[in-house]
């Protein structure tokens, strides 16, 4: 950053310069990283020893999975409910914060001083 | 410091609603390293591994369960319980409040509704024990703690849940459904902790629910006549509010809606196709998500230590005024352990 003669070539870079190289290069490394992702054939394609299903080898149930329809639908009426919560508490979220922002417009602003500032009355004084 | 508006809670409800924070806290930190293992490996070994973090989560099981029969109890038998049960029923002002908070949001409303209220003020005396908010929230971490106790129960000894169920994966699937049932209370008290930490007048706790009524002076004014104004506009907003409740409340819709997403695409269920081993993550989003979620809850955590810290700086303070003008000449007073 400093402005020496001697070292012209590591001085004075324009801050756009700067800013630009740095957004240019977190992008590039986490695009890098989010293609290197899709790269991998799944290990276990590659690895794992299938038993036949049909013959209800090893882990055969595993894949059969869940057969009890009841359970299914315990599962499926869980997810229906965490979503419409889920939903549900988010208006919450923002509601709360659209009223808190409202609410804390109306306080004294950080650094404002106002005449009638002697908080008697039991008020907040900082 | 924080202001304090009227208190509500008791001394005895104050205690147990930092047990109960935190005994749920450790519940979620163990039972979703267990679900989110590819997002929360840390987690995970942070709290000792995979035999560590069932440890922690069926003594913290056991725990909820000692609690959630306490209070039921307590409600039952003492005549303040019972005197309160009708405060918890919702009612048409708790639906009028929800309406008129909408309203306030967009501008149409000039206060929130007494039944929306959490800063009171000068107009304490209108507001009810329990915001529409506040009952919601006691109905549904009520019965979703009630749930979670019972199905846990049910997931507790291996050798029976394979008797209860046929197949493994059927077994497995009924420790998820015990895993899922837990996501909205889950994104609730992320919800409950922004609520609570991030109101501009009580930031950056609300101390309502960690000092005692008891403990605080009642103030009314002189006058019989009707404030007009809840008297926000006197108090000062912290400087760091702006920046801090903006940080927060993003990070409490990441988290919610990674965590929902998660529950939905990463619980596992009936059984992952390819067995992993390891894991690994699987979406760097998601993983930056359901981290961020952690991240809130922990914060909760934090918020509720300081809570408690704050009543203790508070009872020290009260000992020291009723002790008189004499003692405050730089005697020290050693609190009492009442
Ligand atoms: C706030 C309350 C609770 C939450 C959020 C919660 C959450 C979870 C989650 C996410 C899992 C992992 C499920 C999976 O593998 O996909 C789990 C497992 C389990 N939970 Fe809970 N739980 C709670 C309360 C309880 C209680 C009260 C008990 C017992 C009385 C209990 C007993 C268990 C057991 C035994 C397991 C299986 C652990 C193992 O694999 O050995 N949980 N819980
Ligand atoms: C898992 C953790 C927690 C659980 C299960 C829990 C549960 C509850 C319940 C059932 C209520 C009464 C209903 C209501 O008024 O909302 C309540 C009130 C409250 N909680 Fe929590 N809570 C938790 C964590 C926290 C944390 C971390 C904070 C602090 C940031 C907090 C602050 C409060 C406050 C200030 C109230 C009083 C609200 C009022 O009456 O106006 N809670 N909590």
């Amino acid at each position: 950053m400093s402005g020496r003669q001697e070292t012209p070539e590591v001085s004075g870079y324009a801050r756009s310069h700067v800013a630009i190289s740095a957004v240019v290069g977190i992008l590039v490394a986490g695009l890098s990283v989010w293609w290197a992702q899709g790269f991998d054939i799944f290990y276990e394609s590659l690895y794992r020893v299938s038993p036949t299903v049909e013959g209800g080898g090893i882990g055969a149930d595993w894949v059969f999975g869940n057969t009890i329809p009841s359970l299914d639908f315990l599962i499926a009426l869980v997810h229906a409910a965490d979503v419409l919560m889920g939903a549900f508490i988010l208006v919450m979220v923002f509601l709360h914060w659209a009223a808190f922002r409202r609410l804390a417009d109306r306080m004294r602003q950080p650094g404002e001083e106002r005449g009638e500032a002697v908080a008697a009355d039991g008020g907040e004084q900082r | 410091m924080s202001n304090l508006d009227h208190g509500k809670f008791t001394r005895v409800t104050t205690l147990f609603h930092s047990l109960l924070g935190l005994d749920v806290f450790l519940l979620f930190f163990t039972g979703y390293a267990i679900m989110f293992n590819d997002e929360l490996w840390w987690l995970l070994a942070v709290m000792g591994g995979a035999s560590g973090v069932t440890a922690i989560h069926r003594i913290t099981g056991i725990g909820l369960i000692a609690l959630i029969v306490f209070w039921i109890v307590l409600q039952i038998i003492s005549p303040t319980g019972r005197g309160n049960f009708s405060e918890i029923l919702p009612g048409k002002d708790d639906f009028d409040a929800f309406v008129q908070d909408v309203q306030f949001m967009l501008g149409r409303a000039d206060e929130r509704h007494p039944n929306a209220r959490q800063f009171a003020g000068y107009k304490a005396d209108e507001v009810p024990l329990l915001s529409y908010i506040g009952k919601g929230v006691v109905f549904i971490f009520s019965i979703e703690l009630t749930l979670l106790a019972i199905s846990g129960l049910l997931i507790w000894s291996k050798t029976g849940l394979a008797a209860m169920f046929q197949t493994k994966a059927a077994a497995m699937a009924f420790v998820t459904f015990h895993g899922l049932l837990g996501v909205i209370m889950l994104m609730g008290v992320m919800f409950h902790v922004f609520e609570h930490g991030f109101h501009p007048a009580f930031y950056p706790v609300e101390t309502k629910a960690f000092i005692p009524r008891s403990m605080v002076p009642e103030y009314h004014s002189d006058e019989d006549e009707e404030p007009d104004t809840t008297g926000i506009e006197r108090l000062s907003l912290s400087p760091s509010w702006r920046t801090m409740s903006s940080i927060f409340g993003a990070l409490t819709v990441i988290g919610i809606v990674s965590v929902l997403i998660g529950s939905i695409f990463d619980e596992g269920y009936p059984v992952p196709r390819e067995l992993a081993i390891g894991g690994g993550p699987t979406s760097i989003l998601l993983t930056i998500g359901i981290n961020v979620g952690i991240l809130v809850l922990g914060v909760g955590l934090v918020l509720s230590m300081y809570g408690n810290v704050l009543r203790i700086r508070w009872e020290r303070q009260m000992e020291e005024e009723r002790e008189g003008p004499a003692a405050t000449d730089g005697g020290r007073e050693e609190p009492s352990d009442d």
